[in-house]
């Protein structure tokens, strides 16, 4: 199982945030699900190639990527797969190295790896030192973030005679929609004078009567 | 004997020769006695901050400002009754000056500097309660206490709030008519306290749509420039029309950007969608579209004319319609 590129591929540049445990209710010491994030540099896509990673004590990893494109979408790549024989026992740590997914890892923005340990034998479980590899080494000159990409190109020019400067009446425009997006902004954050309020009477059951 | 001594040496210690140094002294003396080294650096501050086209302007109002907070003990037991009467005393009224004073200083863009004024004349306007009175003595034994509570009130008074509001419009230069839409979703009602967060949003509106509407009266003026007349509906339209679409895009619907609700909570997606959203949205007010827009206006052929009023109002209600009415 040799990837195609031959030259060595560099991992992409992620940052894996901490990992959170999943408790079902408040009472139990020891949790069996844990889930890391991993995100991917901003504003480019990751067609994913190869996930790799060093188990320390994980039974079982599912991996979920969300892909971008209206609509953007968690989808579930691997489902499951075991990493250790017997959960009880110890069984491999050693890195592994996997490519096959349910689904088309391409324009990923995120990646999540919900790793599970059924065996109250082990205290800690979790995967260490994740890599990403992109499919082909993505080119670094002819990349454009995608925000950018997606706007169309312009013509050049129409015809503008006896009419105002589109640069000039452009620049007005500009300070304007600036100065409405200021007061939007101011908006959001405002409290209310709590006009209509009157206490005690504004409980939503009472109204459900009528 | 001694008194003579006191006199001539103003605040040297009685027995002491004159020299001097002790001129010096007295001379530190004195102006340590009188703070004065307190109310410049106060003025260099308030200067650096608000910085002024005029300094000694500057300088003369501030100082006339404040001449008049020392004065309001001396207004003696005779204009008690006049607080309580009619909406606008004139304690109100001088209140009310300052605080416009205060908010002239910096620009809304100067951000804190900006909000470091509207604190000031907020305090200033909800000191002005209709409870206060300077003479009379509080029947409870805890007298320094109810006089904070009286201080506070509670919020600014809504009338007042409302006047702030007019004058920070009008002395922006937008005609009352333009800014009547606006005063409609702010204002509140004499019985209402301000808090002060609508306080400041109000305030920032206001100092926002002033320069809007300068902003538009320059635009009116570059639309019409080359007939040197009025400019014809269709332009002013379609320039206001691209601005419009552009306020629009920025909004934009939430609906069709995440199908999952994990997706939600994702902040790198949510400022990718962001990002590309503003990007659209001042791709629709480029020198290109507008270009193709008036080109397009053009081509409708003559169809009346939008005066410079017109054009205003167009431009306000654009603005206008996106401010939260206040509840």
């Amino acid at each position: 199982m040799s990837s195609s590129s031959s030259d060595v591929l560099l991992p992409v540049d992620s940052s894996i945030k901490p990992p959170v445990f999943l408790h079902l209710g408040d009472t139990e010491p020891l949790s069996g699900v844990c889930v890391l994030d991993v995100t991917l540099p901003f504003g480019k896509t990751v067609n994913v190639e190869e996930i790799s990673f060093k188990n320390h004590y994980t039974a079982s990893v599912s991996v979920r990527l969300l892909r971008t494109g209206p609509p953007s979408q968690w989808v579930t790549a691997v489902r499951d797969l075991p990493l250790m024989e017997n959960p009880h026992t110890e069984g491999s740590d050693v890195m592994v190295l996997f490519h096959q997914m349910q689904v088309d890892p391409d324009h990923v923005i995120s990646v999540r790896l919900i790793l599970k340990q059924p065996s109250s034998t082990w205290r800690s479980f979790s995967l260490e030192d994740i890599r990403i590899l992109p499919h082909k080494q993505q080119d670094p000159e002819k990349e454009v973030s995608d925000w950018l990409s997606d706007l169309t190109l312009a013509d050049q020019h129409t015809d503008l005679e006896g009419l105002p400067p589109p640069q000039s009446v452009s620049s007005s425009l500009q300070q304007m929609f600036a100065l409405t997006e200021v007061m939007m902004q101011s908006n959001e954050t405002t409290a209310s004078i709590g006009r209509f309020h009157v206490d005690g009477c504004y409980d939503i059951n009472l109204l459900s009567l009528l | 004997m001694a008194d003579k001594e006191k006199r001539r040496s103003g605040a040297a210690p009685p027995g002491m020769p004159d020299g001097k140094a002790t001129k010096s002294d007295c001379d530190r003396e004195f102006l340590s006695q009188a703070g004065v080294g307190e109310l410049l650096r106060g003025a260099i501050l308030k200067m650096v901050e608000a910085r002024s086209d005029d300094p000694i302007g500057f300088l003369a109002d501030h100082f006339c400002n404040l001449a008049s907070v020392t004065e309001p003990g001396t207004a003696g037991c005779g204009d008690a009754d006049q607080m309580n009467n009619g909406p606008q005393s004139a304690q109100e009224q001088q209140h009310l000056n300052r605080a416009l004073w205060h908010l002239r200083l910096a620009h809304h863009s100067q951000r804190s500097a900006f909000s470091n004024n509207v604190c000031v004349a907020y305090d200033l306007l909800n000191s002005t309660g209709p409870r206060r009175r300077a003479a009379e003595v509080p029947e409870c034994p805890e007298g320094s206490c109810n006089d904070s509570q009286t201080e506070m009130g509670g919020g600014v008074r809504g009338g007042l709030y409302t006047q702030t509001l007019q004058c920070l419009c009008s002395e922006g230069g937008v005609p009352a008519s333009t800014s009547a839409p606006l005063l409609r979703r702010l204002h509140c009602q004499d019985h209402e306290a301000v808090p002060y967060d609508v306080f400041r949003h109000g305030v920032l509106t206001c100092a926002v749509f002033s320069d809007y509407i300068r902003q538009a009266q320059r635009l009116y003026a570059e639309v019409c420039c080359p007939d040197e007349g009025p400019a014809s509906w269709a332009l002013g339209m379609a320039v206001l029309g691209t601005l419009r679409e552009a306020l629009e895009t920025s909004q934009g619907s939430e609906a069709n950007c995440c199908v999952n609700a994990n997706t939600k909570s994702n902040s790198c997606l949510e400022a990718n969608v962001k990002a590309k959203r503003y990007l659209e949205a001042s791709a629709k007010i480029s020198p290109y579209k507008l270009g193709q827009a008036m080109a397009t206006a053009q081509t409708r052929g003559p169809g009346g004319d939008m005066d410079a009023k017109e054009f205003e109002n167009a431009a306000a209600e654009l603005f206008i319609t996106r401010v939260k009415v206040l509840s």
